[in-house]
C-alpha cells in the first residue's frame, strides 16, 4: 500500500455534502451501494467498491419523535424535525435527521407511515455545521451535516 | 453467516463477586473508595467463593467503560493487579462500554476452552457516579455533573458518519419499541403502562437485593410526593417521558460496582468437588452494529440469538431466566420475545401485568436490571452473570426464584452496539 493508492473516503463525503453531491461506494461483485461511503461492501463482504454519485433522493421507511433526552437545539432552530430510516432510490439504507416543515406534520407521520403504509418521499437537505477547533477556540471547522426533508415540505 | 465452533472443553463459572452497585461517595463504608479498591473487593469474593486464592489464578481479564474519563487511567488492568494479590501476573484490560460485562465472560471462557489457562479470572469496574480528581490520590473523587457526562455518551458512536449526521444518538432509545407498537398496532398508552408495569416488578426484585442502588419503591415515591401509589407516581409529572416512549424510570441509575468471576474447566470443577454446583458456560453468540445502522438492537439480538440456540442446541422453551441489558427499558420487552422467552406480540402484557419480576412465570432481570439495580456501565455485565449464577445456585436471597432456574439466557448490549448472547447451565 503506498501513500498513492489512498484517499479519505470520510472526506470526499462530506465535501460532496457540502457542494449538493452525493457520493456513495458501488460493490464491484454484487454492485450493492454503501451510503455513507465506506471501503468494503456490508451486503456481500467484498472488499473492493468504487465511487457512484447518488441522487439524494429516497423514501422514509422509518421514523421516531425526539424528546427532551434526543433533541438537539440547532435541528429544532431549522425546523420540526424527527429522525428515521431512509430508503435511498439506489438502495442504500442509513439513519438520518427528517425534517418535517410543521409540528403537526412531526405527530401524524408515525400514523402515515405504519397504518396508513403511505410511501413518503424525502430529498437531502445538508445544513451547515460550525464547530470549534477546540473547547472555547475562536478557530472552527465548517462542514455540512447531511440531513433530508420530507418532499411536501419542498412542494407545498 | 457465522456458525460457531464448538469449545475444545467445557467450561464452568466456579466463583462469583459483587459490590454493592451504590454511589459509594453516599456511604460512609464506601466514600473514598478506589478502582483498585473496588475491583480488588469483587475478585477476592469470587476467588474466595471458588475455594481458591489469589495465588491460584493464572490469568486475568480486567473490563471498564471508560477508564479514560471516569478512571483517570489508561492501563486500568496494570493498577488493579496488586490489590488482590497477584503482582506479576498477566493480565489484558478490555473496554467495550456497557456490553464489556459480557465480553468479559466470553474471553475468559475463551481462554480456558482454548487449553491455554486452567484458571482465569474476570471483572469490571466502574465509578460512574463520579469523576476522579485528576492528579489527586484514587480515594478523591467529586461530582459528575449530567453537563460533563452528556458529551461523552455520543463517544459510543461512529465518527465518521453516525455521531456528526445525529443518526445513532436520536434513534437508540425508541426505534425498536416503536417498531414493536405499530407492527403490534398498540396505542401509545399500552406501551406505556407496559413499561410502567415493569419498572414496578424490577423496581421491587431491586429493594430486595442488598446490592442494588434503590433500597424503597415507587409507592414510597408516591407517597413522599403525595400521591396515591406506584401508578400515579410512575405516569405522573415526576416521571416525565424524555423520549418518545420512555419515561425518567425508562433510563439507567448511574452507580459505582465492580464485580468479578472465577473459570476453569469443568471436568476440574466436577473433580473438586465444590458444594454448590459449577454453571456451566454453553456458549457466546455475538454481533455488532454501529448505532445509526437501521435497526441495530433488533439486528444483533436476532444474529446473537440464531448463532447461541445453533450451537448449543438449547430450544426457546428451555429457557427458565432471562437477563436483558436495559439500560434503555423497552429493551426487556422486545428481546424477551426475539430470543423466544415470550411468545411474539405478547411481552407488553407479561410486562403491565407484573408477570417478568422473580415470582412471575417470565422472570426478567431478577435483581432489578440497569434502571434500578443499577448502572455501572461496564460491570453491570458481570453484575447479571453474578445474579444468574446465584438464583441458579438458589442462594439469591429474598428474590430468589421460587423454581430455581436451571437455564439461564443473557442478552448483553451495549457500546453503540455490541452484543452478546450467552447462554448458562447448572452442571449436573
Amino acid at each position: 500500500m503506498l501513500l498513492t493508492d489512498m484517499e479519505p473516503i470520510v472526506k470526499r463525503f462530506y465535501d460532496g455534502v457540502a457542494k449538493g453531491e452525493y457520493w456513495g461506494r458501488k460493490c464491484v461483485e454484487c454492485g450493492a451501494i454503501e451510503f455513507p461511503p465506506h471501503l468494503g461492501c456490508n451486503a456481500c463482504g467484498c472488499g473492493h467498491t468504487e465511487w457512484v454519485q447518488l441522487s439524494g433522493h429516497g423514501t422514509l421507511e422509518s421514523f421516531v419523535v425526539p424528546g427532551i433526552q434526543n433533541d438537539k437545539p440547532y435541528l429544532k432552530a431549522v425546523e420540526p424535525y424527527g429522525y428515521g430510516k431512509v430508503k435511498l432510490d439506489e438502495g442504500p439504507e442509513y439513519t438520518f435527521v427528517i425534517f418535517c416543515g410543521k409540528k403537526k406534520v412531526v405527530k401524524r407521520l408515525q400514523e402515515r407511515l405504519y397504518k396508513d403504509h403511505e410511501v413518503i418521499g424525502v430529498h437531502a437537505k445538508p445544513i451547515e455545521r460550525v464547530t470549534p477547533l477546540k473547547p472555547g477556540s475562536d478557530q472552527t471547522v465548517t462542514w455540512s451535516e447531511l440531513c433530508f426533508e420530507l418532499d411536501e415540505v419542498a412542494e407545498a | 453467516m457465522v456458525k460457531l465452533g464448538k469449545q475444545a472443553r467445557s467450561v464452568s463459572i466456579v466463583g462469583v463477586g459483587c459490590t454493592p452497585f451504590k454511589n459509594f461517595e453516599d456511604h460512609p463504608e464506601t466514600k473514598g473508595m478506589s478502582e483498585g479498591d473496588a475491583f480488588g473487593y469483587a475478585a477476592l469474593e469470587a476467588i474466595e467463593d471458588a475455594g481458591l486464592a489469589p495465588r491460584d489464578i493464572q490469568y486475568f481479564y480486567h473490563g471498564a467503560a471508560n477508564p479514560f474519563m471516569i478512571g483517570d487511567s489508561l492501563t486500568p488492568n496494570m493498577q488493579v493487579a496488586d490489590w488482590f494479590g497477584v503482582r506479576g501476573l498477566g493480565s489484558v484490560h478490555h473496554s467495550e462500554a456497557c456490553c464489556t460485562g459480557y465480553v468479559a465472560l466470553q474471553e475468559a471462557v475463551q481462554a480456558v476452552a482454548s487449553g491455554t489457562y486452567d484458571i482465569v479470572l474476570s471483572g469490571a469496574v466502574d465509578l460512574a457516579a463520579s469523576l476522579p480528581v485528576v492528579n489527586a490520590p484514587g480515594c478523591f473523587r467529586r461530582d459528575f455533573p449530567l453537563e460533563e457526562m452528556l458529551p461523552s455518551i455520543p463517544m459510543v458512536y461512529d465518527r465518521a458518519y453516525g455521531r456528526p449526521l445525529d443518526s445513532a444518538f436520536g434513534i437508540s432509545f425508541d426505534n425498536w419499541i416503536n417498531k414493536y407498537r405499530w407492527e403490534y398496532d398498540l396505542s401509545a398508552e399500552d406501551i406505556d403502562a407496559a413499561l410502567n408495569g415493569m419498572s414496578k416488578s424490577l423496581r421491587r426484585d431491586a429493594v430486595l437485593n442488598p446490592l442494588a442502588f434503590y433500597e424503597s419503591d415507587f409507592d414510597d415515591a408516591a407517597k413522599a410526593n403525595g400521591l396515591e401509589d406506584a401508578d400515579a407516581f410512575l405516569s405522573s409529572m415526576f416521571n416525565p417521558k424524555v423520549t418518545q416512549y420512555l419515561r425518567v424510570t425508562g433510563f439507567e441509575t448511574k452507580c459505582d460496582g465492580a464485580a468479578a468471576l472465577v473459570v476453569m474447566p469443568t471436568e476440574m470443577a466436577v473433580a473438586r468437588g465444590y458444594d454448590h454446583q459449577p454453571i456451566d458456560v454453553l456458549g457466546t453468540g455475538a454481533a455488532a452494529f454501529e448505532g445509526a445502522t437501521p435497526d441495530n438492537e433488533y439486528m444483533g439480538t436476532k444474529e446473537g440469538a440464531r448463532q447461541v440456540y445453533e450451537l448449543t442446541g438449547v430450544s426457546p422453551d428451555e429457557i427458565d431466566l432471562l437477563f436483558v441489558n436495559d439500560f434503555f427499558l423497552a429493551g426487556d420487552i422486545v428481546a424477551a420475545e426475539e430470543v423466544g422467552y415470550i411468545p411474539r406480540g405478547e411481552a407488553w402484557q407479561y410486562a403491565r401485568d407484573g408477570r417478568c419480576g422473580f415470582d412471575g412465570d417470565k422472570p426478567i432481570n431478577t435483581h432489578g436490571g440497569r434502571c434500578n439495580f443499577g448502572h455501572a456501565h461496564g460491570a453491570s455485565g458481570v453484575a447479571d452473570i453474578v445474579e444468574a449464577v446465584r438464583q441458579m445456585r438458589g442462594t439469591a436471597g429474598a428474590a430468589q426464584m421460587p423454581n430455581v432456574p436451571r437455564t439461564t439466557f443473557l442478552r448483553g448490549f451495549g457500546g453503540g452496539q455490541n452484543i452478546r448472547c450467552q447462554i448458562l447451565r447448572t452442571h449436573e
